[in-house]
């Protein structure tokens, strides 16, 4: 990795309320612009360590850098600041307001409330869908609109660093390559992405560097075409597909 | 045709009233997941406010309303801060809450009883008495005021939720707190101020039922069961709900006691909440729990 990372985070340990630990020595590295993949088993702590990332969990040992800063134990409404937004699995959008008021809470944080509209307008540029369905309760669109708007919500901010749980959950396949097309986007404007793939394959050959985490710790980091490549990991982790590709 | 009316319109003006003490309890169920079993004593807390304000200083409690709101208020926050802020993490956070919730309603209850005493209050400003005669129609001042007073509440309380940036917060914490924590709003706020707002509503309900009822401070053990039965029908967390849930109960009860006699008409509330949990558990306007 030639440039400075523009988020680090390294030793983390963290877990649920006051349950065990499930990130256990977890560490990630992300250059400005690049697109990570975080893989791993069922269970390994890849949402875990988005949401310590984001400050939903506070991690227990560890720190988080952004630029060189720590910003571990700061909330999510100080981390936002950070221009770091989490769009968490499920997409979490609010069901019952507007695919509008949806996006005019993704402009929450900004200190100036007058330029949203602006904003909002320049995400529905991107996702041409949501401004046909501004009007619309968030709960009535499809599942590929609705990762559209969780997406657009958090672009609103113009944040930085963009984390992406599971973003191809529960979609069909070609919306899942549309949504793949709409990361490298993302990427060519600038944006550093790190998305959470349960499809490993699919995730690394859309990713530049990839993190292999299990059980907790991160077992392997380096260029996504590397780890693909990796006799080991692939065996391990990237099933009969990986064999066979 | 006229006994009929008659009905209606002290069922609407009592119904309006209730849709306001309940919309401060199924706001904060809604934000917090508080089953706040103290909320009626705050009620009582508001009008006993009012009820001094308008014995020492002849103060009108539609005038004393604006104060019993904001030290409600006050008492909501720090009540909130002391007492739940610790715990809003917690799993069994609900549960805990009808306890906590419940010890609050006792030693308020105990505190108002051992400063006022139990005895039989009511403010009594000139139209608490006064009607208006629109032909054979008789619609008391009082009850009249308190039900526009009230609607016009809400009214303000819904173009907040609807429009103000807390109000965004408020509604998006409602319907995915941690989608609202990765968006930038601080929770802890939110809640304290949601908390602060819902016991404020009490208080402003309390000046107003001050001079409709009568009223003592072991008086909240009736209303918090009507309160339950008005937010479970409109659906718990559902202002819309709350109100539509309150005037429909009032107007029935209102011609239950009419046809029945008064004794009657709280039954109204009661039978609803278990046909309502029987047959449509989630409420009017809830959202199913899945």
């Amino acid at each position: 990795m030639t440039n400075p990372p523009i988020l680090e985070a390294k030793g983390i340990k963290a877990g649920y309320d006051r349950g065990p630990d499930i990130l256990d020595g977890a560490n990630l590295t992300v250059s400005p612009g690049q697109i990570l993949c975080i893989i791993g088993p069922n269970g390994a702590g890849k949402s875990t360590l988005l949401k310590t990332i984001a400050g939903l969990i506070k991690a227990r040992e560890g720190t988080i850098l952004r630029d060189g800063r720590p910003i571990e134990g700061l909330r999510p409404d100080q981390v936002i600041k950070h221009g770091i937004c989490l769009v968490p699995q499920e997409r979490a959008l609010f069901p019952t307001m507007t695919v509008r008021e949806n996006l005019r809470m993704g402009g929450y944080a900004l200190e100036n409330q007058n330029i949203i509209d602006e904003r909002i307008e320049d995400v529905m540029a991107t996702f041409p869908v949501l401004k046909d369905r501004s009007g619309q309760l968030a709960r009535s669109l499809s599942g590929g609109e609705q990762q559209m708007l969780a997406m657009g919500r958090c672009l609103v901010l113009k944040p930085e660093i963009v984390m992406l749980d599971e973003p191809s959950l529960g979609l069909a396949p070609k919306i899942v390559r549309q949504m793949f097309e709409i990361i490298h986007m993302l990427r060519d404007r600038g944006l550093t992405i790190i998305t959470v793939e349960q499809n490993a394959v699919m995730g690394l050959e859309n990713a530049d560097w990839g993190c292999v985490l299990d059980l907790g710790k991160t077992l392997f980091e380096g260029p996504a075409d590397k780890i693909i490549q990796d006799d080991r990991i692939r065996e391990l982790y990237l099933g009969k597909r990986a064999k066979s590709a | 045709m006229m006994e009929f009316l008659q009905i209606l319109i002290f069922g609407l003006a009592l119904g309006g009233v209730y849709a306001l003490m309940a919309s401060g309890l199924t706001l904060v169920f809604g934000v917090m997941k508080i089953i706040n079993l103290a909320h009626p004593i705050f009620i009582i807390a508001g009008a006993y406010i009012s009820y001094w304000l308008f014995k020492l200083f002849g103060l009108d409690p539609i005038l004393s309303l604006p104060i019993a709101f904001v030290s409600m208020f006050c008492i909501g926050v720090a009540l909130y801060k002391l007492v739940f802020q610790r715990e809003a993490g917690n799993p069994k956070f609900i549960e805990m809450t009808v306890l906590l919730t419940f010890a609050i309603a006792l030693s308020v209850d105990g505190f108002l009883g051992f400063l006022f005493s139990n005895t039989h209050r009511v403010t009594s400003p000139s139209y608490s008495t006064d009607a208006y005669i629109i032909g054979e129609l008789f619609v008391p001042k009082g009850q009249f005021y308190a039900g526009t007073i009230s609607i016009v509440l809400i009214m303000i309380l819904w173009l907040f939720l609807r429009f103000s940036k807390i109000g965004y917060a408020i509604r998006a914490t409602t319907q995915n707190r941690d989608a609202a924590q990765l968006l930038g709003v601080n929770v802890a706020y939110v809640s304290t101020i949601t908390f602060g707002i819902g016991i404020a509503l009490a208080g402003a309900s309390g000046a107003l039922i001050s001079f409709i009822f009568s009223f003592f401070p072991a008086k909240h053990w009736e209303w918090i069961a009507i309160l339950m039965s008005l937010i479970v029908l409109g659906g718990m967390g559902s202002l819309l709900g709350a109100v539509v849930g309150s005037i429909l109960l009032a107007v029935i009860a209102a011609f239950v006691g009419d046809v029945f006699g008064p004794t009657w008409s709280t039954m109204t509330f009661f039978l609803s909440l278990f046909v309502i949990l029987l047959v449509r558990p989630q409420g009017l306007f809830g959202e199913k729990i899945e």
